[in-house]
C-alpha cells in the first residue's frame, strides 16, 4: 500500500523536495548573515521587512500543500475513473484513504516543520531584539503552529477533492480556503485562546507620539498601533475621555485642525500636545509574550483537531457516498 | 452447509435522486455460471454491477455476493475481480508498474499468471499504459482483475469500445481466464452476440427491472414461437410478445407437448431477448431495439 502511494506520488514529491531544499539553502544563508551581525540592535531595522515578507510567503505553504498534494489525491482518481481500478484491489477503500491521509499528511507536516524550524532559527536574533514574534503575522511563521497549518491544508485539500470530484476546482477552492483560514484564525480566534490581560493606558502627548496612526475614520477618533512591551496587543479601544465616554469628533477635530502652536516636535507635533491635555485614555487587551508557546500549542491542537474532523468526514463519505 | 449463491438480490433498488436505476430486483444465481447481463443502454446494467462490486450502495433492498455484502472487507475484495467500463488504468504507469501495483495491493496475487498473460497477448511491460490501444488496455485491465485469482470476475461492458478483432481477442482471453481460475463470471453487454458465445446463464434487464433470468438451456427449452391467436393460448402459456402474427411464448413442461402439436418452433436466444426487450419498451421491435441485438 505504502509503495503504491509513493509510486503515485513521486512527481509531486520530487517537485516539493526541490522547492524545500532551495528554501532551506536560502534560510541557512539568511540565518548565518543574521547571526554574523555585529550590532544586534540594528537587526530589526535591517531584517524586519525581510521577516515580514518571509512570514507572508510562508503562509502560502499550507495553501500550496492543500492545492498540489491534497486536492488531486482523490479528485484525480475520480476524474479519470481509476478509483474503480484502485478500489477493487484487496484493500478496502476506507483503509486506502486512511493510509494515504496518514502517510502524506505526515509528509506535509514534516515539510512545514522543517521550514518552520529553519525560519525560527534564522529569525531568532531578530525576534529577540524586536520582541514581536507574537505579532499576528510572525506568530504563524514560527515554532510548531505551521505543522498544524500543513496538516489542515493537506486534509482539507483531500476531502474537498473527494466532495468536488474535480481536480482543478478543488485546487482553487482549497487554495482560497486555506488563505482565508489564515486571516480568520489570527484575527477572530487567536485573541480568545486565553482571557487577555487588560490595561488602561493614559494618553499623554508622549504616548500618542508612539502610535503609528491617529485619526477619526468611522465611529469615532482612534489611535492605532500602540504597543505594549513584551506583549501582543489584541485590542485597542477608541480614544476615551476621563468619564469613560468616547471622545467626540468635534473635540478631536478641534485639536487636529486648530491645535495651539507650541513648537512641539513629536511625531504628531502640536496635535499630540493638544490631545494630551484632554485627559484621554484607551483600554487595551493584550496577550503577554510568556504565553507564546502556550498559544503555539493551542493553535497546533486546534488545527490538528480540525484536520482529524475533516479526515473523519472523508472516511465516512468515501465508504457511503461515492459514485 | 449450502454453498452461498454467486449473486443474491432481494428487492434491490437504487435511485439517483428521483431517477430509478434499479427497481426491486430479485436474483438468485448459483455459482459456477458465466452470467450474461443484457439490456439496452441505460437499463441499469452498470448500476447492478457497481453494486455487486461495492462501488455504490443500494437505496433499499439487499445484495449479497458469494455470501456476503459486496466489498465487505479485504478478504472479500480479494475474491471478486472487477473490470470497469472503459477499462480504466493509470496513464502514467507502465504495464510493469500495474503488475507491481497488483502484487502490492493483493495478497493472493499470481505473479506468474500475470506475466504469462501479458506476454501471451504481446504487450511490452515497459510501455506506458496511457499509450495502449483500447484492446491492449482492456487486456491489461483483465489481467489485473484476474491475477488476484478471484472466485468471481465481473465485467462491465468490457468490449463495448473495442473493434471486432480486439473484441474477439478479449472474449477469448476472458474465457481462458475463467476456465483457468475455475471462477464464475458476470459480464454485461448491450450486444447479445458478445454474451451468447460465452454465457450459460442469462439476465435481461430493461427499464431498471429484471425481465427474465435463468440458465440459457432452460430459457431455450421453455420459450417457443407459435402461430395463432395470442388470445387463445392454453393455460400455463405466457405470451411475451407478438409480431407479424407470430407469438413468442413462455410455457412449461406440462403444456409443452400440446404447444409442439400447435406448430411451435424453438425460439433462438436472440428472438427471446428481443421479445423481452420489446415488451419492456412497449413498442414494436423498433430498428433501435433490433440493432442492439444484431451481430
Amino acid at each position: 500500500m505504502i509503495r503504491m502511494i509513493l509510486r503515485q506520488f513521486r512527481i509531486q514529491a520530487l517537485v516539493a523536495a526541490i522547492l524545500v531544499i532551495l528554501a532551506a539553502i536560502y534560510l541557512v544563508h539568511l540565518g548565518r548573515d543574521v547571526s554574523a551581525a555585529r550590532d544586534t540592535s540594528q537587526l530589526p531595522s535591517q531584517y524586519g521587512q525581510t521577516m515580514l515578507f518571509l512570514a507572508a510567503g510562508f503562509g502560502l505553504v499550507p495553501a500550496l500543500i492543500g492545492a498540489f498534494w491534497g486536492a488531486p489525491l482523490i479528485a484525480r482518481e475520480l476524474e479519470t475513473g481509476t478509483h474503480r481500478l484502485a478500489w477493487n484491489q484487496s484493500v478496502p477503500r476506507r483503509r486506502w484513504l486512511a493510509v494515504k491521509l496518514t502517510v502524506l499528511g505526515l509528509a506535509s507536516m514534516a515539510v512545514a516543520g522543517t521550514l518552520s524550524a529553519l525560519l525560527t532559527w534564522a529569525a531568532a536574533p531578530v525576534d529577540q531584539v524586536a520582541g514581536d514574534r507574537f505579532s499576528t503575522i510572525l506568530f504563524g511563521a514560527r515554532g510548531i503552529a505551521p505543522i498544524g497549518y500543513a496538516a489542515f491544508g493537506f486534509t482539507s485539500g483531500a476531502v474537498t477533492g473527494l466532495l468536488v470530484r474535480r481536480t482543478l476546482p478543488a485546487m482553487a477552492l482549497v487554495f482560497l480556503a486555506v488563505i482565508a483560514a489564515q486571516f480568520v484564525v489570527p484575527n477572530l480566534l487567536r485573541p480568545h485562546y486565553m482571557p487577555p490581560e487588560r490595561v488602561t493606558v493614559p494618553m499623554s502627548a508622549d504616548t500618542i507620539n508612539q502610535a503609528r496612526m491617529l485619526g477619526s475614520i468611522t465611529g469615532g477618533p482612534v489611535v492605532g498601533g500602540l504597543e505594549i512591551p513584551d506583549a501582543w496587543v489584541a485590542y485597542t479601544s477608541k480614544l476615551l475621555t476621563s468619564d469613560g465616554r468616547q471622545l467626540s469628533d468635534a473635540a478631536f477635530n478641534e485639536c487636529f485642525n486648530n491645535a495651539p502652536k507650541t513648537g512641539a516636535t513629536g511625531k504628531f507635533g502640536e496635535i499630540a500636545v493638544c490631545l494630551g491635555k484632554l485627559d484621554l485614555h484607551v483600554d487595551m487587551a493584550y496577550q503577554p509574550n510568556r504565553r507564546f508557546w502556550l498559544f503555539q500549542w493551542i493553535e497546533l491542537a486546534l488545527y490538528l483537531g480540525f484536520s482529524a474532523l475533516l479526515a473523519a468526514v472523508g472516511l465516512w463519505r468515501i465508504q457511503h457516498r461515492v459514485s | 452447509m449450502e454453498t452461498p449463491l454467486l449473486l443474491r438480490a432481494k428487492r434491490l433498488t437504487k435511485r439517483y435522486g428521483r431517477r430509478a436505476a434499479l427497481t426491486e430486483c430479485d436474483l438468485a444465481i448459483p455459482r459456477g455460471h458465466v452470467v450474461g447481463l443484457v439490456g439496452p443502454n441505460g437499463a441499469g446494467k452498470s448500476t447492478l454491477l457497481q453494486l455487486a462490486c461495492g462501488l455504490i450502495e443500494p437505496t433499499s433492498g439487499t445484495l449479497s455476493v458469494l455470501g456476503s455484502r459486496p466489498a465487505a472487507n479485504a478478504a472479500h475484495l480479494a475474491r471478486v475481480g472487477f473490470v470497469a467500463q472503459d477499462t480504466p488504468v493509470y496513464a502514467s504507469f507502465s504495464i510493469a508498474d500495474h503488475l507491481k501495483m497488483g502484487a502490492w495491493l493483493n495478497p493472493s496475487w499470481d505473479r506468474a499468471l500475470a506475466k504469462r498473460r501479458i506476454a501471451a497477448v504481446g504487450l511490452d511491460p515497459a510501455q506506458k499504459a496511457g499509450r495502449l490501444s483500447g484492446g491492449q488496455r482492456a487486456q491489461l485491465a483483465l489481467t489485473i482483475a484476474a491475477a488476484k485469482r478471484p472466485e468471481l470476475l465481473i465485467f462491465d461492458e468490457p468490449a463495448a469500445a473495442l473493434d471486432p478483432l480486439a473484441r474477439k481477442g478479449f472474449m477469448r482471453a476472458l474465457v481462458e481466464f475463467v476456465s483457468e481460475l475455475g471462477a464464475s463470471a458476470v459480464l454485461s453487454s448491450h450486444l447479445l452476440s458478445d454474451v451468447e458465445q460465452v454465457c450459460d446463464y442469462l439476465v435481461v434487464l430493461c427499464n431498471s427491472r429484471i425481465q427474465v433470468a435463468g440458465p440459457v438451456r432452460d430459457l431455450l427449452a421453455s420459450h417457443h414461437r407459435i402461430a395463432g391467436d395470442p388470445a387463445k393460448m392454453p393455460a400455463g402459456v405466457e405470451v411475451i410478445w407478438t409480431e407479424h402474427g407470430r407469438a413468442l411464448v413462455r410455457d412449461n413442461a406440462a403444456v409443452r407437448d400440446g404447444a409442439a402439436a400447435r406448430d411451435a418452433e424453438p425460439a433462438t436466444l436472440e428472438e427471446l431477448v428481443l421479445a423481452y426487450m420489446s415488451r419492456a419498451a412497449g413498442t414494436v421491435a423498433a430498428p433501435h431495439a433490433s440493432a442492439t441485438v444484431s451481430r
